[in-house]
């Protein structure tokens, strides 16, 4: 079970046996049951809060509020968001805790003995608020008319820069301007497992919560600052998780219930609380990928050749920032594309708004900047009739470009190999990929005269790890057990924390440490996400785990090794792994190193359009990565086919439907996530090893690369389909048809 | 407000009778995981639409957030926990999908195995179309389904090398 190989995963039996439990399926037989009460207000000021009746129903045993949270403010980031809106304000906040920002702010915690009791007893909390005007989105909150957070002086809060060249003379330069205003939608992460944690305070009096997210080190940190306590206090351990995708990277339940379990104890009551949201909890309670507004303009000579990059970016970050300010710095460097770009001016701004907050989600970013960096190349290569991965390869990045930050980039860049394999691969022959015939509508033959088919292309590239200087680091522990006579260890622990969020990671560590400490993964034991037994891994996002945990486990496995041939028994190997530094980049310009690894993709993507009914089915898609290398081929090719399942949803059904802040679909019967017949009927996954110099193994990172390019492609195709080109989505049937009969189709 | 009265049920699970007393309006999804400590059967939606809860009931697929467990008396209920021989070796679907890389996060999983149970069960040679048909209502976020339908004929293999 070495890197390379495929065995099956780790968790493999336990998941199709049942036997796996997820938060939810972790109820202590004692514990009481917990109900977070949402304020319900995007934007209110509360006047009255009346706990008495709740307090008298049937099996409540407690609430908790504002006032039992020390420091009552968190966030990953910026600390901009109140625990619990209330009255009484700890007063160490960095936010008035009276004023309800979010219909999803937590107004109090319902304890009860059971669920049903918790409920009913939340139906009776009586509040007064005070209506206050509502900034739904950037084009109302950028006049600073109403400002979102009082005190501020702006809703803009984060803005970036890139000055790079000449922008005059490059667009006087060009024959061929493409201008666009580009609007992407929000989306939601859809996970099957909803957020759910249990906490109870342990025996050695550690506040603990078990629960499922993507970062128990971070989970933990954010815990101990809003109970004033020190981290070691805290201990978060996970349960599996049933998806992540980013959506379990900000905090859901981990704080609040850890302070019920402390309120509970100061109670004298030393059970344990559980709480699961309800799949409308959910969707309403947690951040989303952004919607985003983008103005770009693209400069070309008659040859092809890029002479400038103008963009506009207004990012909606909602009522908290969440991620948003990082988010906001990679859709910044991907607006320009996986191009030479000699002259560009591109000013981007995260705003904060009235509405569900912006965050993390599965390439982080990169899908807005991608489709708007993506589509104008698309017009381009229309406009000067050259081939689209023509036009890509001979404008692309290479390991001696500046790059639009003008510090160069980490070696190895990947871009013209992957075109090159896109073109070389791309099917030549005119026929659909699956020869199936296409039913719109289930029940119906399709109408034959009103199918049309096209190709759309995209190309570009990901960051691995965290960016922009934020301090990147991963931890693991390695132990090799033996008896001193012993040649070689006959059993090796594993001490890590890496969130298995689905993508496999526990699997492809396992394999890491049998392929370097060179023993069979049987003898090897793993304690995973677990603040009380490993060490601070770094979350699982950013595509960095397979890179960074990589390396912590190489590192930890040399020092063990070490310390067993000096005659330890057990020989303990412990590693903290630091990728090359990376930099904030200069306010004015842009001009700084802010990664230190990409992945690179390219993507062809056949389709047919019902004209008629504005269906649309993927018959083909061609998925290029170069991933240095693939430490475990077949999870790797499910993590492209998942990838393109969800970027699938977000280009053609997954519409969330936002009105003055409220998310008003919040079930999946109104919330469309593809299911096995509205997949691509067919995925083709290059795989492309030229080894990372800093990479484990030489691998850098491939999980959210096949999301970023799938929607610029599938709106290419619709174009060569129908001759009309779309610069927002998602694609409905009914959308669809109201852009064709807009271009007279 | 006032609890609910609370009735004596009795299912059938897995073969095994369960007895224990619960309100008339008890959701057989509920009554797996909380009364029953059935855990494998999830929940990821509460009304119909992801098929995580998918159970057998008289070998028919059913979502068990949308039955109650009173109707459910009286007739044999699988559930994923059901699958695998007693003495552990795994049903062929549950080979497949763990052989397949069928499953990645494997919070939809129990409710695709039982679904694909029922199938193969009832067509043991189906063809796509009706494979996408039978799976149409179970949601995978994860894998892209890609794995899933390659699972569905690594199973259809081994249940026929079984005979
Ligand atoms: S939980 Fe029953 S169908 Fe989703
Ligand atoms: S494996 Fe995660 S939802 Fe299917």
């Amino acid at each position: 079970m070495t890197v390379g190989a495929t065995p099956s995963r780790v968790d493999a039996v336990d998941k199709v046996t049942g036997l796996a439990t997820y938060p939810a399926d972790r109820v202590p037989k004692n514990a009481v049951h917990a109900v977070v009460v949402f304020t319900n207000q995007p934007h209110a000021r509360l006047v009255k809060l009346g706990l008495a009746e709740t307090l008298a129903a049937p099996g409540v045993v407690t609430v908790v509020t504002a006032a039992d949270v020390p420091v009552n403010e968190y966030g990953l980031t910026l600390f901009d968001q109140p625990v619990f809106i209330g009255l009484d304000d700890t007063g160490r906040s960095s936010v008035p805790c009276n004023v309800s920002r979010w219909e999803a702010d937590h107004l109090v915690v319902v304890v009860a003995e059971s669920l049903i009791e918790a409920r009913q007893a939340s139906a009776l909390i009586r509040t007064e608020w005070e209506q206050l005007p509502m900034a739904n989105d950037v084009v109302v909150a950028r006049t600073d008319e109403i400002l979102v957070h009082p005190g501020s002086t702006s809703n803009t809060y984060h803005e970036l820069k890139i000055r790079k060249g000449d922008i005059e003379k490059g667009i006087a330069a060009a024959d061929v301007i493409i201008e666009g205003t580009y609007e992407l939608p929000h989306q939601e992460h859809a996970y099957l497992q909803v957020e759910a944690a249990t906490a109870w305070i342990d025996d050695e009096g550690l506040v603990t919560v078990e629960t499922g997210g993507q970062w128990v080190h971070e989970d933990r940190e954010q815990i101990a600052h809003a109970l004033d306590i020190d981290p070691e206090e805290v201990r978060v351990r996970y349960a599996s998780i049933g998806g992540a995708f980013g959506g379990k990277e900000d905090m859901s339940l981990q704080i609040v219930m850890a302070v019920t379990a402390r309120k509970l104890a100061k109670l004298g009551n030393k059970r344990s609380v559980h709480c699961g949201w309800s799949r409308e909890e959910s969707i309403v309670g947690h951040h989303k990928r952004h919607r985003a507004t983008v103005h770009a303009r693209l400069g070309a000579t008659a040859q092809g050749i890029i002479t400038a990059v103008e963009a506009d970016v207004w990012l909606d970050a909602g009522a908290y920032n969440y991620t948003s300010n990082k988010v906001l710095g990679n859709l910044h460097l991907s607006v320009a594309g996986a191009y030479d770009v000699p002259n560009a001016r591109i000013d981007s701004k995260a705003i904060y708004t009235h509405s569900v907050p912006g965050g993390a989600f599965r390439g982080f970013g990169g899908p807005q900047g991608a489709f708007v960096a993506e589509s104008q190349m698309n017009k381009l290569a229309e406009a000067l009739g050259i081939d689209p991965l023509e036009l890509r390869r001979q404008n692309a990045l290479t390991d001696i470009s500046a790059g639009i930050t003008q510090a160069g980039l980490p070696e190895g860049v990947g871009v013209v190999r992957v075109i090159d394999a896109c073109a070389e691969r791309a099917p030549t022959s005119e026929e659909p990929a699956s020869g199936k015939p296409f039913r719109p509508i289930a029940s119906l033959p399709a109408e034959m005269g009103q199918l049309r088919q096209g190709r759309g292309y995209a190309v570009g590239m990901k960051n691995v790890g965290f960016s922009f200087g934020f301090p990147e680091a991963c931890e693991a522990d390695v132990v090799f057990h033996g008896d001193p006579e012993d040649h070689r260890p006959i059993r090796v622990e594993l001490l890590h924390s890496a969130a298995e969020v689905g993508q496999g990671v526990h699997t492809a560590l396992i394999q890491m440490v049998a392929d370097a400490a060179n023993v069979d993964s049987k003898q090897i034991e793993a304690t995973f996400s677990d603040t009380a037994t490993g060490g601070d891994s770094g979350s699982a996002s950013a595509s960095r785990l397979t890179f960074m945990a990589g390396n912590s486990i190489l590192g930890a496995v040399e020092e063990a090794e070490k310390a067993w041939a000096d005659g330890d028994r057990p020989a303990l190997g412990h590693f903290s792994y630091k990728p090359p530094l990376t930099e904030a980049l200069d306010p004015q310009t842009g001009v700084g190193q802010p990664n230190f690894c990409y992945g690179y993709m390219a993507q062809a993507v056949d389709l047919t359009v019902d004209i008629g009914t504005g269906h649309v089915r993927v018959d083909r898609v061609l998925s290029v990565h170069d991933v240095g290398k693939a430490i475990h081929p077949r999870m790797l090719i499910g993590q492209v086919e998942g990838a393109i399942a969800q970027a699938h949803g977000y280009v053609l059904s997954e519409q969330l439907v936002v009105e003055d802040g409220r998310i008003r679909n919040p079930r999946l019967s109104q919330y469309l996530i593809p299911g096995i017949g509205d997949v691509p009927v067919k995925i083709d996954c290059v795989i492309l090893e030229t080894t990372d110099l800093v990479g484990p193994w030489g691998a850098r990172g491939v999980a959210e690369m096949p999301f970023i390019t799938y929607a610029p492609a599938v709106t290419a195709a619709i174009h060569d389909a129908t001759g009309v080109w779309i610069d927002t989505f998602p694609l409905t049937p009914s959308v669809l048809l109201g852009h064709l009969a807009l271009g007279n189709l | 407000m006032n609890a609910e009265v609370s009735h004596e049920i009795v299912l059938n699970v897995n073969g095994e009778v369960k007895r224990f007393s619960a309100p008339a309006r008890r959701l057989l999804s509920d009554a797996l995981r909380g009364d029953l400590g059935l855990t494998g059967t999830h929940v990821g939606c509460e009304h119909g639409v992801c098929g995580c809860c998918t159970v057998l009931i008289d070998n028919q697929p059913v979502r068990s957030c949308l039955t109650f467990a009173i109707a459910a008396q009286d007739r044999k209920i699988r559930t994923v926990e059901g699958l695998a021989d007693a003495d552990g070796e795994l049903h062929p679907v549950q080979a497949a999908f763990k052989e397949c890389h069928a499953l990645q996060c494997g919070f939809c999983t129990p409710g695709f195995l039982m679904t694909a149970t029922a199938l193969l069960e009832q067509r043991p040679n189906p063809d796509e179309e009706e494979i996408t048909e039978a799976l149409a209502g179970n949601l995978c976020r994860c894998t892209g389904y890609q794995n899933i339908r390659s699972a569905i004929g690594h199973a259809i293999e081994l249940m026929q090398s079984d005979i």
